[in-house]
């Protein structure tokens, strides 16, 4: 049994992230992820670990690379403004084969955009973000239990693979106060870091390490073609092992939604509500955002379904949808023009979704 | 010939406000003040670029907007880099006659992490490259629109959300980045410190960076009753005590020449600004005294300075 608090989502990353033995954490002021940087600002020194605040984006992810090309598990937090500002480090980090967990609350954009929720930052995260062609693996939380476990998820997959790992939240899901349980997740054994660079005969051949993107210097690969070879090949693995999603009462639906964080959970009760007035819908909820479950949704479409993505920007994930089904079904859209009231402040609700629903019926 | 520099009298500052009222500032802000000043000083003849903060979420909150002057938005980090484009752009419509020559003054105003942390590197440049503008530094000493988080630019000592005062920390361990030296060291035409609680002065260096070809930088205390736990109706007083215990010390650089605007005989103990400021409670007496020694040497640092530019 774990510990058992009342908390918000951005606590329950931190928390997450404590108990996956997360040793620093790099971090700088942006609105809506502030209680995750100062959690750790408050809590990492009392446990002897280390908090940092830099002097910008670029500083945290940058310590984040110097950090993990050590071995140890760290960290670091932003929102969307923040995220922008990372992406030559995370395509960096990518090609030199360094695991770091990076969560993105998303906020509003595009530019500064305003302070609150939103969903707009799903094409950043799950074609890589930077330049050049690699993926991250992207988990998105919908609850505060799901933040706690989905950032140990992180940490291990990110050692897995030795790949950036994303945590897609938003600012309604950081924000949101649940009862959850604090509890270490045993992944299983890992592999041994012996590529890290800890001092000249620290290793077991007693050979030194040398962490570099090899573009200029192929101490890991023979040549850059072999090098892209190696990303296909692991981008291959991630999408056949790691795929995640949450089906819900999609057997027998007709219509299926699709979603991830705050809108699933939103999406879910306009399914329970769909269901009442005997229409038969479906929840397809996104626990992975990328690999995205293309096969699965194929699959549903040769069967006849229907679907709609909601989403709380103007169109993203939609596209992912229409990629999967392939122009065989109609695919419909519930995004941010649809939220109750038409300010940053707004959000989608149930019933929105569900005027929708009974359209497509 | 170099005109002569004009100072305001009491009379001569413009009733007009340009920094309309209605924002969203927190009760006693010393920014909103600083501001206030530093608009009537520039006039409307001006365009200026602002970082994000507190300045510019609590006077342009979509869709309304407080400047009564051309007024642009700004990244975080980048706002000496786009004030720079801006006078780029002025210039090459003025040299191609597509607008009347005029003397439009290119100010950019952002906080102290807006300036010292994240907008260092565009800064830098800017004053490198040698732009005609205004840098204006509103310095409250924490990124205080988000949420109290410790900025380069806190002072020793002060508790804020990410460097907490407690049993494993005294809050801020590490001293205030001089700001005003970095600027000095790019051999800028000017540099000043200002605060609102000696509002003419603010005017009136205002007004002379303005006026001033080439980057001038001008760092402005602004008292934060939010996140710096005083009271609302003393943030005149504890400007006041900033720059009489040596603390701040009002001063400006023009060309290298160092010049002290407000020098007391003898310095107030530096125990009278700390004690009414929520933010340095929890600090014991042998590190106010730490404190107390850091300023002492600065203070000479500085009258050093000032001796050796007359001389």
């Amino acid at each position: 049994m774990g510990e058992r608090m009342f908390i918000e989502g951005n606590e329950a990353i931190a928390r997450g992230a404590t108990v996956a033995d997360c040793q620093a954490f790099f971090g700088y002021p942006i609105t809506p992820q502030n209680e995750i940087t100062q959690w750790f600002a408050r809590e990492f020194p009392k446990m002897g670990r280390i908090f940092v605040q830099t002097q910008s984006e670029l500083g945290s992810i940058n310590m984040l690379y110097g950090a993990a090309a050590t071995g140890i598990r760290a960290m670091t937090s932003s929102s969307s403004p923040g995220w922008s500002l990372m992406q030559e480090t995370m395509s960096d980090m990518a090609n030199a084969e360094l695991p770091c967990v990076v969560i993105d609350v998303q906020r509003g954009g595009p530019g500064g955009g305003p302070i609150r929720h939103a969903q707009q930052d799903y094409f950043q995260c799950t074609r890589g973000g930077g330049h050049g062609d690699y993926r991250n693996i992207v988990l998105a939380p919908a609850s505060a239990q799901e933040c706690c476990d989905l950032t140990q998820l992180a940490f291990y997959l990110a050692d897995k693979y030795r790949n950036p790992v994303v945590v897609i939240s938003d600012a309604i899901i950081g924000r949101l106060r649940e009862t959850i349980e604090v509890k270490k997740i045993d992944f299983g054994p890992m592999p041994d870091k012996d590529w890290a660079v800890t001092g000249k005969g620290r290793h077991k051949d007693g050979k030194r390490r040398v962490v570099e993107h090899a573009g200029d210097l192929f101490a890991r690969y023979p040549s850059y073609q072999a090098l892209l070879l190696n990303l296909d090949q692991k981008i291959k693995r991630m999408q056949e092992s790691e795929l995640r999603y949450e089906g819900y009462k999609t057997e027998d639906a007709e219509l299926i939604l699709v979603a991830y964080g705050y809108t699933a959970r939103v999406s879910k009760e306009a399914v329970n509500m769909a269901r009442t007035e005997g229409i038969k819908a479906g929840l397809i909820r996104l626990i992975t955002a990328w690999p995205f479950p293309y096969e699965v949704l194929r699959q549903k479409a040769s069967q006849g379904s229907r679907f709609l993505a909601v989403e709380d920007s103007l169109g993203q994930l939609v596209d992912d949808v229409r990629v999967a089904v392939e122009s065989h079904t109609e695919v419909g859209l519930v995004n941010i023009l649809d939220r109750h009231m038409p300010t940053d402040g707004g959000m989608i609700l149930p019933d929105k979704i569900l005027a929708k629903i009974e359209v497509m019926k | 010939m170099e005109e002569k520099f004009i100072k305001f009298g009491k009379n001569l500052v413009p009733i007009e406000e340009l920094l309309a009222p209605g924002h969203s500032f927190c009760i006693g802000c010393g920014e909103a003040l600083a501001l206030r000043l530093a608009c009537k000083a520039l006039g409307k003849n001006v365009i200026i670029a602002n970082a994000t903060g507190c300045m510019e979420i609590c006077t342009s909150p979509f869709p309304y907007t407080s400047w009564r002057v051309p007024w642009m938005h700004t990244l975080f980090e980048n706002t000496a880099a786009e004030i720079s484009g801006a006078e780029a752009g002025l210039k090459i419509l003025m040299e191609k006659g597509k607008m009347p020559e005029k003397d439009i003054k290119c100010v950019a105003i952002a906080g102290d992490g807006g300036t010292s942390d994240i907008g260092l590197q565009a800064l830098s440049g800017a004053f490198e490259r040698n732009h005609d503008f205004l840098y204006l530094c509103f310095d409250n000493e924490a990124y205080m629109n988000t949420g109290i988080q410790r900025s380069s630019a806190t002072p020793y000592g002060a508790s804020t959300t990410t460097a907490p005062a407690g049993k494993f920390s005294i809050g801020q361990t590490t001293q205030k980045k001089d700001m005003v030296a970095i600027a000095v060291a790019h051999n800028i035409p000017y540099v000043a410190t200002a605060c609102p609680s000696y509002p003419f002065d603010l005017i009136n260096k205002v007004k002379k960076g303005a006026e001033i070809k080439g980057p001038a930088y001008v760092h402005i205390l602004s008292v934060c009753p939010t996140g710096w736990r005083i009271a609302t109706d003393i943030i005149i007083e504890i400007g006041q005590l900033a720059v009489e215990t040596g603390i701040f010390p009002l001063y400006e650089v023009e060309q290298g020449k160092y010049k002290l605007n407000v020098d007391r005989p003898k310095l107030k103990p530096v125990e009278e600004y700390l004690k009414p400021q929520g933010r340095y409670r929890h600090l014991p007496k042998e590190e106010i005294e730490k404190i107390q020694e850091r300023v002492n040497q600065e203070y000479t640092r500085l009258k050093a300075k000032v001796t050796a530019s007359a001389a």
